[in-house]
């Protein structure tokens, strides 16, 4: 026993001291002040979240969100990520339980466990990012609000420059849960690169969207990018956390046995240039705008049952910057088709 | 036959961290020592070796570390069950509680609540290393491989080998066939069965760095998923001998790979029906073999040296 | 020697749980947070209000299902490991009779629970016969049939029951939940833990049927000799533990998560076993055991809010328990340690 607790304590203890040795000892969010705020009686945001916040995708793009929204505001804010599906109601209840004001779920999939959460804890405000148009009305208390970034809209905005950049016709997608919103972005996707390579001269056909099933199954990205590549797929969009990062590992690689880049890959939600040498252009949707909004709401005692609509016409849906991959005269047709996006001549 | 060529190469890719926790399980088992913690060695052994290649930058001793954390967090295990004797299963599925969860901890608080995705270099294949670039398929097959993959059937050849034709790997089986016997024939069976945890866990905690420097280039929790249990079952499935772990492996893979393969080709059929094979297939293998075959005689019962 | 035996093995779980919060102890001081604040921020998310004492009861509540299933299981020498598959194969019949028989209220709920019951024993049962029949290590086949039992939940709430635009099955109907208890978060499914515990109890040390399977889990050959019917009892023992699961994956359903979703039951199954051996197979310790992890759970988040302490370190803590306690178990019942306190007990009468 003696010995095996010596083991036990030698490894811990060296554990942490090799962790201290490290980027730092603070270790959650917990006491980020937004600077000039009001001290004790500062509001607090908890957001939940089933993928992990490192994801290097989703999970990390509404973090941040969360955390810029934050400082702007003067809040204080918690994460509890990389939980399971069963965990979600109960996850959320405990942040209500400790006095929360507002609950960040990013996710259509959060929304049974927002409403049951919602109709106990009336003075907790809910915002529920992809949520559904008649969610919030859903709610008894009228606690809740759907953050609504239009899927249609950012299917587009990848599809269009997939359309573009395709060179074998052939274009995929890899989703995370089997989401309305997730189907709707795949859907957007599908229809402009099929309607802007018919512009350009070519067909282009997306793969049958495939699902991971786990936001954090890296090496389903993997093998599913390895597959449809096999396929012919060069341009790769998708809704799924870690799992994009291990299709982009994997398109990295085809690319690394090739020589050249000629796989693309397009990011989502925030601006992810530069992160893996496959992405050519990101769809960015600007959560941090849409949560302050809601942390106004709270503040001035508005907060409820809305839909808070985010499109390209309204700046919170829009492209992000594109690599030198895509050839300038490209750039240009990108961003004709853009314009015609917010002007609603798209497709038309 | 590009479909078929694509469906091997991916076996291939997904039998390796099977093959190296099986290997695990079967010297483990081999001394009389169930271990139904591979899971958790593999995840400690994961982070370890995706911080260690992240620190050094080198992928190598990356593996390295995670056989290292490996051994450390397995002599727990060494120690309680052989020495303390207490039940392996049940140690094997506290080690799987505990370890992961030491993971997930270290992984927070290394990084902190920081959202970047952290990216390791992978390890170099043979052919990336000695510059070639080809589509045939058999230098695919053969040569563009990291170096662990030659290294883990490498390890199924040498356990063939020891375990049939050497003294010191027969002594070893004795251990876990007749350990009373073993002892009367002056062999340590106290020292094979610590041995057999070191082993064991530095080979687990490799299948697990494994994950980390030659598959994906981040870290999950969970990213084992499951494998510590597959390899579990590649061995009953492969009736506690080499060839047939190897086998066993290379067929669970394949049928990973066939999964993947479906969904992306979206036949009917529920692709959890695909993931199901290994355990049906463990357990039908052990519903048709009599007790008798069933395994190193004395596996799962602990060694008391005061009974002699 | 009898009674000093049974206090070390009162004392094994106790210091166990010392040890264990000592050392999730130094590891805050070493993150730089004050130990002292996190555990009083722990005890006050698990305890600090009826509206979180609730929390914790319907948290325990699964768990004091799944350690019952192990307790029952392990007093016959049955070990059981299959749990989780039971809990779910219980949850997923559940789920068909309460969204697809279209029968609500009370009738529904009982039929829910009874099918579940026996869908956890069926499920169970393979394992025995295969244990039995076979010969073969019912751990390991146990085992495996959890993960069959995982996948084919998967098949049920992504293919089979699906719902709407997310992978889960339809929600129990309203009139088929169970009913909160005081207005708080636990539900009638703790009474129903509660009384399947006494149950459990009751039968194992006050029924002759129940001394009987205790002897056959003491020693099968002097069961065998005695003329008990062993391959009997330990079928029953697989059949009744499964249900007990079963019932618990249903009241789980009828009581809290109402559908089928990813990640349902995950890790009850291994939980309920570490929990069984630390209550030292004693169905009431059992529950406590259960309510005492369920309370490290509950309260881990009100700690990560309040110290920044992560909720891994509750995890940590939960396994070094669970590390500390089988191996103290085990070192008690060595023949060297028995001696050991053999002559300590001695030298103290001899002292009286």
């Amino acid at each position: 026993m003696k010995k095996l607790l010596a083991i036990l304590l030698t490894l811990a203890m060296s554990l942490s001291l090799a962790a201290c040795g490290g980027t730092g000892t603070d270790t959650t969010g917990g006491t980020e002040d937004g600077g000039d705020s009001s001290g004790e009686s500062a509001y607090r945001v908890a957001m939940i979240c089933d993928s992990s916040i490192s994801d290097g995708g989703w999970g990390m793009s509404c973090y941040n969100a969360m955390v810029d929204a934050a400082e702007e505001h003067g809040w204080e804010t918690e994460v509890s990520d990389s939980i399971a599906q069963s965990a979600y109601y109960d996850t959320i209840v405990s942040y209500c339980d400790l006095g929360y004001d507002l609950i960040y779920a990013p996710g259509n999939q959060y929304t049974d466990a927002v409403l049951q959460a919602a109709e106990e804890f009336p003075d907790v405000a809910f915002a529920l990012l992809n949520g559904g148009e008649d969610t919030p009305a859903q709610a008894a208390n009228g606690n809740v609000t759907s953050l609504l970034p239009n899927a249609q809209q950012v299917g587009w905005i990848a599809g269009a420059l997939a359309g573009l950049m395709t060179q074998s016709g052939t274009i995929a997608f890899i989703g995370g849960m089997e989401l309305d919103t997730t189907l709707g972005k795949y859907q957007g996707y599908q229809e402009a690169a099929a309607y802007v390579g018919e512009q350009e001269g070519k067909t282009v056909t997306t793969l049958d969207i495939v699902y991971s099933g786990d936001f954090s199954a890296t090496d389903k990205g993997i093998e599913f990018a390895k597959a449809m590549i096999d396929q012919g797929a060069d341009v790769f969009f998708g809704d799924a956390s870690a799992v994009d990062s291990g299709a982009r590992q994997a398109i990295d690689e085809a690319n690394a046995a090739s020589g050249s880049v000629t796989i693309y890959d397009i990011a989502q939600p925030s601006d992810l240039l530069g992160q893996n040498e496959c992405i050519i252009g990101s769809q960015v949707t600007d959560n941090a705008s849409l949560v302050g909004l809601c942390m106004e709401a709270v503040e001035n005692g508005t907060f409820g049952g809305e839909v808070i609509y985010g499109t390209l016409q309204n700046g919170a849906l829009s492209a992000g910057a594109l690599s030198d991959l895509v050839p300038a005269d490209v750039q240009e047709k990108y961003q004709s088709y853009l314009d015609q996006m917010v002007n609603d001549t798209f497709m038309k | 036959m590009e479909f078929v060529m694509n469906i091997i190469l991916s076996s291939v890719r997904m039998a390796t961290p099977l093959i190296f926790l099986a290997l695990a399980e079967l010297y483990s088992q081999r001394a009389g020592l169930v271990h139904i913690g591979l899971e958790g060695l593999a995840s400690i052994g994961s982070l370890v070796g995706f911080l260690v290649s992240l620190i050094t930058g080198s992928p190598m001793l990356g593996v390295l570390a995670g056989a290292a954390v490996g051994i450390l967090v397995n002599m727990i295990f060494a120690y309680a069950t052989v020495t303390l004797c207490a039940e392996q299963i049940v140690y094997g599925m506290a080690i799987n509680i505990f370890a992961p969860a030491l993971a997930a901890f270290i992984y927070r608080v290394y990084f902190g609540a920081g959202s970047e995705l952290v990216q390791v270099g992978l390890m170099n294949t043979l052919s990336g290393s000695l510059g070639i670039t080809s589509d045939n398929f058999l230098v695919r097959l053969l040569l563009d491989q990291t170096p662990m993959v030659y290294l883990a059937y490498g390890l199924v050849i040498f356990t063939v080998i020891y375990f049939n034709r050497t003294k010191s790997g027969l002594n070893y089986k004795a251990v876990g066939e007749y350990p009373k016997a073993a002892a009367t024939l002056g062999i340590n069976v106290i020292g094979v069965k610590y041995a057999a945890c070191v082993i064991c866990g530095a080979l687990a905690g490799i299948g697990g760095a494994y994950l980390t420097t030659c598959y994906a280039n981040t870290y999950v929790d969970g990213n084992v998923a499951g494998r510590g249990f597959i390899a579990l079952a590649a061995v009953i499935f492969g009736r506690w001998s080499g060839a047939g772990v190897l086998l066993a492996c290379l067929f669970f893979g394949f049928c990973d790979a066939l999964q993947i393969r479906l969904q992306v080709g979206s036949f009917g059929v529920p692709y959890q029906f695909f993931q199901m094979i290994p355990y049906v297939a463990t357990v039908v293998v052990l519903a048709s073999i009599g007790m008798k075959k069933a395994g190193p005689k004395s596996s799962g019962k602990p060694y008391l040296k005061e009974e002699r | 020697m009898k009674n000093s035996g049974k206090l070390v093995s009162f004392l094994v779980p106790i210091i166990s749980i010392l040890l264990a919060f000592v050392i999730g102890c130094i590891i805050m001081a070493v993150l730089g947070a004050n130990p002292f604040v996190a555990l009083e921020s722990l005890w006050i998310g698990a305890f600090g209000s009826l509206r979180n004492v609730g929390t914790t009861l319907a948290r325990s509540t699964p768990l004091i299902f799944t350690s019952l299933c192990a307790c029952f299981a392990y007093r016959c020498g049955v070990f059981n490991l299959g749990g989780e598959g039971q809990f779910l194969m219980g949850s997923i019949v559940c789920c068909y009779i309460a969204t697809q028989s279209g029968i609500e209220g009370l009738p529904a709920i009982i039929l829910c629970l009874v099918g579940g019951a026996a869908a956890g024993g069926v499920w169970s049962l393979i394992s025995g016969l295969l244990k039995v029949y076979r010969g073969q290590n019912e751990m390991i086949i146990t085992i495996m049939l959890n993960y069959v039992a995982t996948l084919f939940m998967g098949v049920v709430y992504t293919n089979w029951l699906r719902d709407g635009s997310v992978p889960q099955t339809q929600a129990v109907p309203d009139a088929t939940q169970l009913s909160r208890l005081f207005g708080l978060r636990v539900t009638s499914a703790f009474v129903i833990a509660l009384v399947v515990g006494l149950l459990v109890y009751y039968f194992l040390f006050y029924t002759s049927k129940g001394f009987q399977l205790r002897a056959v889990g003491l020693n099968m050959t002097a069961a065998e000799f005695n003329g008990f019917a062993v391959k009997k009892y330990i079928l029953m023992s697989f059949i009744v533990s499964g249900a007990i699961a079963g019932l618990g994956g249903s009241a789980e359903l009828l009581g809290t998560q109402f559908r089928l979703i990813n990640g349902f039951g995950n890790g009850y199954g291994f939980d309920g076993v570490a929990m069984a051996l630390i209550g030292q197979l004693h169905p009431l310790a059992t529950i406590l055991v259960a309510i005492f992890f369920a309370a490290l759970r509950v309260g881990s988040t009100t700690m990560q809010a309040a110290t920044g302490v992560p909720t891994s370190v509750s995890d940590i803590i939960q396994a070094l328990v669970i590390v500390f306690t089988v191996a103290g178990l085990a070192m008690v019942k060595l023949p060297g340690f028995k001696a050991f306190l053999g002559r300590l007990t001695e030298r103290r009468k001899e002292a009286a």
